[in-house]
């Protein structure tokens, strides 16, 4: 019996030292050889989730490995991330970053910050628009502006839930005198069966989100807010033009890695994504979602963009606390 | 042209051998997935999505389809013969679908389950077929204070299930209430009773302490006892059903079917929450209400019934709204969006013949469910001759996938290992468990839909009796609470005048 145990002992040392050995070869070895996992950090079905499985099949055939992509859903997105930053920082484990997820920390949600990840890419984003019902009596903006001065908080808008991006917007009005109610429903299905069954008056939303009710004329958009006027929708004006300043609230998505990840292989994954991103394929996708972003971040500019979104939101909070 | 003659093209197309096999195997991946106690049918669609990329969008549809209809069903199998019911949807089968196996009848039990689970499935498709647009314009009628007074119903109907104790069974479901919070609150997004643990602010999903409670327990107490499961079971023979014995439960079919396809509709509901509404209403419709839980076949055909009739139900906002309610119609959507097909009421006058085809394969899947029902079924009752040692390691080592996999996230698999002990302790001491996981699915439900409700009508306590859906569906709830508690207050009534008298 002794024998038998010392020649697995001595299996087992073998194996160790060859393991140890195979791990130094692999280092040197071409970045990626093996398959990279993706990690979507909501559930199927949503739009970080369209997003990571596009990508998962448009980079397979750029870095000619499978990039599986798996759901991990929860606490806004940081449950995935809490994975992202406790698998190794080989570059063979990226994730969806979106900005409710950043805009969460700022909120005090979870102990992740900026600083925790490198950004690969940011693949799409868009602005928030207000939707009403197709058949609603407020037709512009306008219209739903004097609805809520005449009549505070009669106006009900469905958002994703308080101390996120729509409700700050919200607030915003309600600081140069359109108080309007803000009505939170944490899944997006019952957000949107509530404007479309008239219960609430209006909705908060990017508009990828809501694309089937846009492309249905279920929805009409009345206002989007940033600088200037969506390419989709020129016809609908921008809060800047209306001389509101609440712009600075978009909703982006990245691929992001933890921030320990050597960097020639950050810059080769960003490198693949942007000839993803550049592909017709993508841009079809993108333009389906609303979501093209024609600016091509590197890894140093796409982190110092998440990092003034959060630094944004958190003075936000801030001022809306006091 | 009209439905019926639209049908007709959908079902020549569906029935092209290529698309029909997509169907079957759908089914078959189906039936067997709610069939493995901890892979539930959202599991399985989750992981057959990738398969999906490749193909058309019907076949997707039916693919996906076919593994809807048969999950729902499948869980069953597993409840009615080894009281681990497959997915959370069969939890109310094991209620009398497995003492029905413990008297020797888990042949007539699966039977039933399966004649109702299709007659469902079967009655939702064509509803979907012929009246998805009416019925969405229904569905949207509802607003949150409808969901929570449907929800509170839910939550009620532990009254059928408190066996004897009723008092043990609310102190259970409260515990699962307080549950149920744990997490990143809906509205405000604040942690609550996570201890400061990050992973803890997922909050603790219904389906990893259903595994834990119910088949990880079952397996310990299984082990305990020593005892094959062939032992309990007898002898299955699947007897054909006699006509008229399966005539006898129409009235419990209508009322689960009905039941099912109103449920399915309310987006966050889904067949959990179907089935056990269906079972609380059954216990108080039916005659032999007063027998529920010794293996009443009533008390297993409305649940059956109901949990296949959410499922054309949900998908009939998918299709004419595109709002995904369920996480299992979310896949879908997901499959559809990734190929360019955007659901909603464009699609009926864009893509008319692929909305056709889609309906008259949720018709077939449901039609073939029953064929891949028996043979599935007669399959796990072979298997369950294994000895329990082995029997119990598999489905051990099925529990930890299951639990993994609902959120590729192990810290579930820790908290399904805790709830396991706790399922086994619960079960030792006869402390009832099913109220416990209810208060896991409905509190969350619950909580959002009165929040919500209370955001969008200015605080208004009063708006759940004024709207008059909620004020039916909240009465009947009280109706319920009043039949239950009333034999029980007369008794003590009597007995306190006697005392008084002498």
């Amino acid at each position: 019996m002794k024998s038998i145990s010392s020649i697995a002992k001595n299996t087992l040392v073998g194996a160790a030292i060859a393991g140890s050995l195979f791990g130094a070869v692999q280092a040197q070895e071409k970045f990626p050889s093996r398959p990279i996992e993706i990690i979507v950090t909501f559930g199927p079905g949503g739009g970080a989730d369209a997003m990571g499985r596009k990508m998962s099949q448009l980079l397979e055939p750029v870095l000619k490995v499978p990039l599986p992509v798996s759901n991990i859903a929860g606490a806004s997105g940081n449950a995935g991330l809490t994975k992202l930053t406790t698998n190794p920082a080989d570059g063979y484990t990226v994730a969806t970053m979106i900005a409710l997820s950043v805009s969460s920390w700022a909120a005090g949600l979870g102990t992740a910050k900026p600083d925790d990840f490198s950004v690969v890419a940011v693949t799409q984003n868009s602005p928030s628009m207000l939707f009403v019902p197709m058949d609603s009596p407020l037709k512009t903006f306008k219209d739903l502006l004097n609805h809520a001065k005449a009549n505070p908080g009669a106006l009900k808008v469905a958002t994703s839930g308080y101390g996120t991006q729509d409700d700050i917007t919200l607030m915003y009005f309600t600081s140069q005198g359109y108080k309007m109610t803000n009505v939170p429903f944490a899944k997006p299905a019952e957000r949107y069966s509530s404007p479309l069954g008239k219960h609430t008056d209006a909705i908060y939303e990017e508009p990828g989100d809501v694309a089937q009710f846009i492309t249905g004329k279920q929805l009409r958009p009345l206002v989007v807010f940033d600088d200037e006027r969506h390419a989709s929708f020129p016809d609908v004006p921008s809060s800047k033009e209306l001389g509101f300043n609440i712009s600075d609230l978009p909703n982006f998505r990245t691929i992001a890695v933890p921030a320990k990840t050597p960097k020639d292989r950050v810059d080769a994954l960003a490198a693949a994504v942007n000839t993803v991103m550049d592909s017709a394929e993508w841009k079809k996708f993108c333009a389906e979602t609303y979501t093209c972003v024609t600016k091509r971040y590197t890894p140093a500019e796409g982190g110092a963009y998440v990092k003034a979104f959060y630094v944004t939101t958190q003075n936000y909070l801030k001022s809306m606390k006091k | 042209m009209d439905a019926f003659s639209l049908l007709a093209t959908g079902l020549a197309t569906v029935l092209q051998p290529g698309h029909f096999m997509m169907i079957v195997i759908g089914l078959a991946i189906g039936v067997v997935a709610g069939a493995l106690p901890g892979i539930s049918f959202v599991n399985a669609m989750a992981m057959a999505l990738p398969f999906t990329y490749m193909m058309s969008p019907l076949d997707s549809m039916s693919f996906l389809g076919g593994i809807y209809a048969g999950g729902v069903f499948g869980g069953s199998i597993s409840a009615i013969l080894i009281n681990i019911p497959g997915t959370p949807a069969s939890l109310p089968a094991c209620w009398d679908g497995y003492p029905m196996t413990k008297q020797g009848k888990s042949g007539r039990a699966l039977t039933i389950a399966i004649a109702a689970s299709a007659t469902g499935g079967i009655v939702s498709a064509l509803l979907l077929t012929f009246g998805a647009p009416p019925f969405a314009k229904f569905a949207l009628q509802f607003d949150q204070p409808e969901f929570f007074a449907a929800t509170f119903l839910g939550l009620v109907s532990i009254i059928a299930v408190a066996k004897s104790a009723p008092w043990v069974s609310f102190l259970s479901l409260f515990i699962g209430l307080a549950i149920g919070t744990v997490g990143v609150d809906p509205l405000y997004g604040v942690p609550r009773l996570t201890f400061g643990a990050t992973n803890a602010q997922s909050g603790i999903n219904f389906v990893v302490v259903m595994i834990g409670l119910f088949a990880l327990g079952e397996v310990v107490e299984m082990l305990a006892k020593s005892e094959a499961a062939t032992k309990v079971m007898g002898k299955i023979r699947f007897e054909r059903p006699k006509f008229s014995e399966m005539w006898a439960l129409r009235w419990s079919v209508m009322r689960g079917t009905a039941i099912g396809s109103v449920i399915g509709m309310i987006p966050g509901a889904g067949a959990t929450v179907g089935a056990v509404i269906a079972y609380g209403i059954e216990k108080q419709a039916s005659p032999r209400g007063a027998e529920f839980g010794t293996g009443v076949p009533d008390g297993l055909t409305a649940p059956e019934a109901a949990k296949n009739a959410t499922t054309g139900a949900a998908m009939i906002p998918l299709l004419t709204l595109g709002i995904p309610g369920s996480a299992a119609t979310a896949i879908m959507m997901a499959a559809l969006v990734l190929k360019g097909v955007t659901p909603g009421p464009m699609l009926f006058s864009t893509q008319t013949d692929l909305v056709y085809a889609i309906f008259a394969s949720m018709l077939l899947a449901n039609i073939f469910m029953i064929a891949a029902g028996v043979v599935i079924a007669r399959g796990f009752s072979h298997f369950m001759k294994v000895p329990p040692a082995i029997l119990s390691g598999f489905i051990v080592v099925l529990s930890v996938l299951g639990a993994y996999g609902v959120r590729n996230n192990i810290f579930d698999v820790y908290v399904c290992m805790v709830f396991g002990v706790i399922g086994y302790l619960m079960k030792r001491y006869n402390f009832p468990a099913a109220p416990l996981i209810l208060g896991v699915i409905l509190g969350p439900l619950a909580e959002r839909y009165f929040l919500t409700s209370l955001a969008n009508y200015d605080d208004n306590m009063l708006i759940f009796i004024q709207r008059p859906i909620s004020a039916s569906i909240l009465g009947m709830s009280v109706a319920f609470i009043a039949w239950a508690a009333l034999p029980g207050l007369i008794k003590k009534y009597r007995q306190r005048k006697a005392a008084l008298q002498s």
